[in-house]
């Protein structure tokens, strides 16, 4: 039973909170640059109205190209269900799931998002493909170090043991542990990388020089293209979920069980998301878009983040530094 | 002994590999009857040796020992013991082999006519049955006679299709290489007789000292390295593996090479026994190397086979880099997670065998129903194939280590062992270990861009030539073989634990171990490596909810999303309103960002030429990219080339073309050779 009211949460949070993410970051960029920009409910409004909308659909593409979007979409809420929104919720029992499997599934819908980019015959896709194959390849082994560490520091593969053996150490001051610190500029680096923000890839750019997420789905319409914008900013908000919930754990600080105590866990959730947000928009403002060659500099920059954490761990044998 | 005893079948199973090779050779003139009769005997053989080895790993830890030729000589005895490790890849072998059988009806039929049946079947047969004694010898010269024996009947088979010129230069490569492996194999078996006076692969090594046992695992990771495909000793690899025909392609990616990890376990772990912890860290570092560089130089081949071969050796990377955290283990006294790693390895073995089996033979179908196997030429295929796209795109998914397919338990099993090695391990080796993860993370990443590139440019977009267009669907003998295989790898890939026990049991009697206690769950599968925590992963409910969720997506489109029509139009192209197939994204354009990054590996070079009109406007562009294997031009093109140089110098001094001259080499050798025996 926890279970299932687990999994109802956890999808509910998720399919409700990721749209609002893209909305807080495109308002923030708007107020920058002296616009009123679109409301911050606008991503809503836009999937109520593509879902609501036909199909084209190429002539020359086959069922790979239907199939990609409900399986993009899919296996980002299936990922989600990994990476708890509070442990509060966590049932006694484990997730049946750690970060290689994490990995493993959003691979399989990048694996068909790439192969839909391809099923058009359209050079946009094919383009598209190309980059986020070389952008996938690089990210990964940061994405793997850095969770790997942090399981070591915690003694568990599964994300959800993780984030509970780090809220439990977390009485003290945890920002003043360099391993976590170095984590975190990792995972920071990664989140940009793996959701297609402003130094990797331009969002709100359709221009062929530049865009890679949006190349891709460059064919979509109607819902297959609702759903693949949501899987994308689901995808988004895993991954800041996981940074926040691993990282920056909260939940020691409340004491109250039941009801009230899962409610409050939850809005200091949501206070953590929103401050990342504004950090995720704040490097977008700041940067400009990175010469497509040069990602392999930041790519090594997260590697090189996570490694020194891992060396950090190892160096002090495993102990956590506890500064009271 | 009763005819329900398992020995006897795997007896049986000899025989009618032998008189089917026999038959083959006798029916050489009816093409069709010797297709259906030879292969009708290996499925059958098979079947029976898959039960005899799944009863011996079920059966109980006692070994099966067969003997063909008994004499008093210390090493002219033929003898067979079949132990849990022998038999677990015997299943391996006739797991694959029942597919590739089945496979062979409707592949083979195309040669009708043209090429010798017969001969063929002749030397797949035999090529089985070498790799049945490989597996089963329990005596280093028998073990090496019939390495030997493998090694030339695979040569064989890759020069089956001799005309082409290419095929013939593969074959030359191909059985020059695995003879210098061979020699370091012999120049090991040798050192090791000389210590024990004894060739037996089950007896004790204790007569070794450490210094020379050293030497020994040097010989024989050259040896097995080089049929392992381990970079640097790859260079065969991409070469022999296209030239043959695809079912034998089949059979040499997914278990000929498997024979080198059989042959390190058994003659390092198993007779050598594992006393240095560098042993393992050598594998450990081989391992990353091959994985990383394998993919990524399969990334940059536009031949579909050889983008295969390639990712044989990154899969034969993962497979050794969990061999060495095992032997590292291992040599540190650490069971638990050596036999971890010990298995891991093992299902990798097993696993990669399976899906790289079934993307041969989807390589294969592919040149059946087109002719060609360059991928730029392809497209689109998966409209006029329908049924070989989709097992080729689970092999695809699971070649990438993505769930639920059973390449990610692999994946999962050798992460594992490395958490459970960093975290419980005091030794500097975590640093090498943490690369391994780093490594394992690239080579899965650039895998699942090889296979997308694999996949997408030869089965999705249009047509990109004639050859594409006139595609039809295979015969269906060939896609039931491709389809039992992807089910099996989907059904390990659900169910993992079955196969994780099989090869638990199996390797019980190598470390007389089981960590069945550490390992739990039905559909699941749970580590205990910690004392508080469990690992676990469950592809079977991570399937479950990917399904529950896809249709609950389409129910909620439904109910929100009103009428909906779908409509087929051309692709977008910018209002130009001529787009054409030669527009779609090629293979080489879509790896041109890795080339261009790793370009220190592929040392890209382009050509541009144009030809006629202006500057400007000229009338047609020629434009080539080039990129070269680093190994191939900086190691051993210099040796090759002054080997040639030097030959042909002393050629004339030392083959001197005079009959009395080699009298006189012949006189000496005998000199030497009676003063050497006389003086030791």
């Amino acid at each position: 039973m926890t279970y299932i009211i687990y999994i109802i949460v956890q999808i509910m949070i998720m399919l409700l909170l990721a749209p609002l993410i893209n909305g807080i970051i495109k308002k923030i960029k708007a107020f920058t640059q002296k616009r009123t920009g679109p409301p911050i409910l606008q991503m809503y409004y836009d999937l109520f109205k593509l879902i609501r909308k036909n199909s084209v659909v190429s002539e020359a593409s086959s069922w790979i190209y239907k199939a990609a979007p409900y399986i993009v979409f899919s296996t980002s809420l299936t990922a989600a269900l990994l990476v708890p929104v509070t442990i509060k919720l966590v049932p006694s029992f484990n997730i049946s799931g750690d970060f290689v499997i994490f990995v493993s599934i959003l691979a399989l819908g990048r694996f068909f998002m790439m192969a839909a980019g391809l099923d058009t015959g359209s050079t946009f896709g094919g383009m598209g493909s190309s980059r986020e194959a070389m952008i996938s390849s690089l990210a990964e082994p940061s994405i793997l170090v850095c969770l790997f560490t942090a399981g070591l520091i915690a003694g568990s593969t599964s994300l959800d043991q993780m984030m509970m053996f780090m809220q439990a150490k977390g009485q003290g001051i945890i920002l003043m542990n360099p391993a976590i610190i170095l984590l975190f500029l990792a995972l920071l680096t990664i989140i940009i990388m793996e959701t297609a923000r402003i130094p990797i890839d331009d969002p709100s750019t359709h221009l062929e020089l530049t865009m890679v997420h949006e190349a891709m789905i460059l064919e979509y319409s109607g819902r297959h293209l609702a759903l693949m914008e949501y899987g994308a900013a689901i995808k988004q908000l895993i991954f800041i979920t996981l940074l926040v919930n691993l990282l920056l754990p909260h939940d020691q600080f409340i004491g109250a069980a039941g009801l009230g105590g899962i409610l409050i866990s939850l809005l200091i959730y949501f206070l953590k998301v929103i401050v990342i947000t504004v950090v995720i928009a704040l490097i977008e403002i700041n940067t400009v878009k990175l010469r497509l060659f040069s990602i392999p500099n930041l790519a090594a920059l997260s590697f090189i983040l996570s490694f020194l954490a891992f060396l950090q761990y190892f160096l002090l044998g495993g102990g956590y530094v506890q500064l009271i | 002994m009763g005819i329900l005893q398992f020995d006897n079948y795997i007896q049986l199973c000899i025989l009618l590999f032998f008189i089917g090779s026999i038959i083959a050779l006798g029916l050489n003139k009816k093409a069709r009857l010797c297709n259906y009769v030879s292969n009708g005997i290996s499925i059958i053989a098979t079947a029976l040796l898959a039960f005899a080895s799944i009863m011996q790993i079920m059966g109980g830890k006692d070994v099966i020992k067969l003997s063909l030729l008994k004499s008093t000589l210390p090493f002219i005895r033929l003898e067979m013991t079949i132990d849990g490790l022998s038999a677990i890849f015997l299943l391996i072998l006739s797991l694959l082999t029942i597919c590739v059988s089945t496979y062979s009806i409707g592949y083979i039929s195309s040669y009708y006519g043209k090429r010798n049946v017969g001969l063929f079947y002749f030397l797949y047969m035999s090529f089985i049955l070498s790799m049945i004694f490989v597996f089963t010898s329990s005596n280093a010269v028998f073990f090496y006679i019939v390495w030997e024996g493998m090694a030339l009947l695979s040569y064989f088979l890759v020069i089956y299709e001799s005309e082409r010129s290419e095929n013939r230069q593969a074959g030359t490569l191909y059985i020059v290489m695995t003879h210098i492996g061979t020699a370091f194999l012999l120049i090991g078996i040798m050192i090791s007789y000389s210590y024990t006076n004894s060739f037996d692969l089950f007896g004790s090594s204790d007569a070794i000292p450490a210094g020379a046992k050293n030497v020994i695992f040097i010989m024989y990771l050259l040896g097995f390295g080089t049929k392992a495909g381990a970079i640097p000793l790859h260079i065969w690899l991409p070469y022999a593996h296209p030239a043959a025909p695809s079912n034998v392609s089949a059979l040499m990616s997914g278990i000929m090479i498997k024979t080198a990890v059989y042959g390190l376990i058994r003659f390092v772990m198993g007779f050598l026994g594992l006393q240095e912890a560098w042993w393992g860290i050598l594998i450990i570092i081989i391992g990353i190397v091959s994985a990383v560089l394998g993919v990524a130089y399969a990334m940059m081949e536009t031949d579909i086979k050889r983008i295969l071969a390639y990712s044989s050796v990154e899969n034969m990377g993962i497979i050794l880099l969990g061999l060495g955290v095992s032997f590292t283990a291992l040599a540190y006294g650490n069971l638990l997670v050596g036999q971890l790693a010990l298995i891991a390895s093992i299902l990798h073995t097993l696993n990669h065998a399976l899906f790289k089996g079934g993307l041969f033979l989807g390589a294969g179908s592919v040149h059946y129903a087109t002719g060609t196997k360059d991928i730029e030429k392809l497209g689109g295929l998966i409209k006029k194939m329908p049924i070989s796209a989709l097992l080729v795109l689970c092999f695809s998914l699971a070649v990438s280590s993505i769930v639920p397919f059973n390449g990610f338990i692999g994946e999962w099993l050798t992460m594992q062992s490395i958490f459970a090695s960093v975290a419980h391990g005091k030794h500097g080796i975590n640093i090498l270990l943490i690369l391994g993860v780093a490594a394992l993370g690239l080579a899965g990443a650039l895998a699942a861009a090889c296979f997308v590139r694999f996949f997408g440019i030869s089965f999705l977009g249009i047509e990109r030539s004639e050859h594409a267009l006139k595609a039809e669907e295979v015969p269906r003998s060939m896609n039931i073989a491709m389809g039992i295989l992807a089910l099996i790898c989907l059904s390990i890939g659900i169910f993992p634990l079955v196969a994780i026990k099989l090869i638990d049991r199996a390797s019980y009697g190598l470390l007389g171990s089981s960590i069945l206690d550490q390992i739990q769950g039905g559909f699941l599968v749970s580590w205990y490596s910690m004392e508080f925590t469990s690992n676990r992963i469950s592809s079977f409910e991570i399937l479950a909810v990917l399904v529950v969720i896809i249709l609950l997506s389409l129910l909620a489109l439904r109910v929100l999303g009103g009428k909906y029509i779908e409509r087929r139009y051309g692709t977008w192209d910018c209002g130009f309103e001529a787009l054409n197939s030669r527009m779609q994204y090629t293979a080489t354009g879509f790896s041109k960002p890795i080339r261009i990054i790793f370009r220190i590996l592929f040392r890209p070079s382009r050509k541009r030429s144009t030809k006629g009109g202006t500057a400007y406007y000229p009338e047609t562009i020629e434009y080539t990219v080039d990129s070269e294997s680093v190994f191939e031009k900086y190691i051993y093109k210099p040796v090759f080339v002054r080997a040639r140089i030097w030959s042909r110098r002393t050629k004339f001094t030392v083959q001197t073309g005079n009959i009395h001259n080699y009298l006189t080499y012949i006189f000496i050798t005998v000199i030497v050779l009676m003063a050497y025996n006389s003086f030791i």
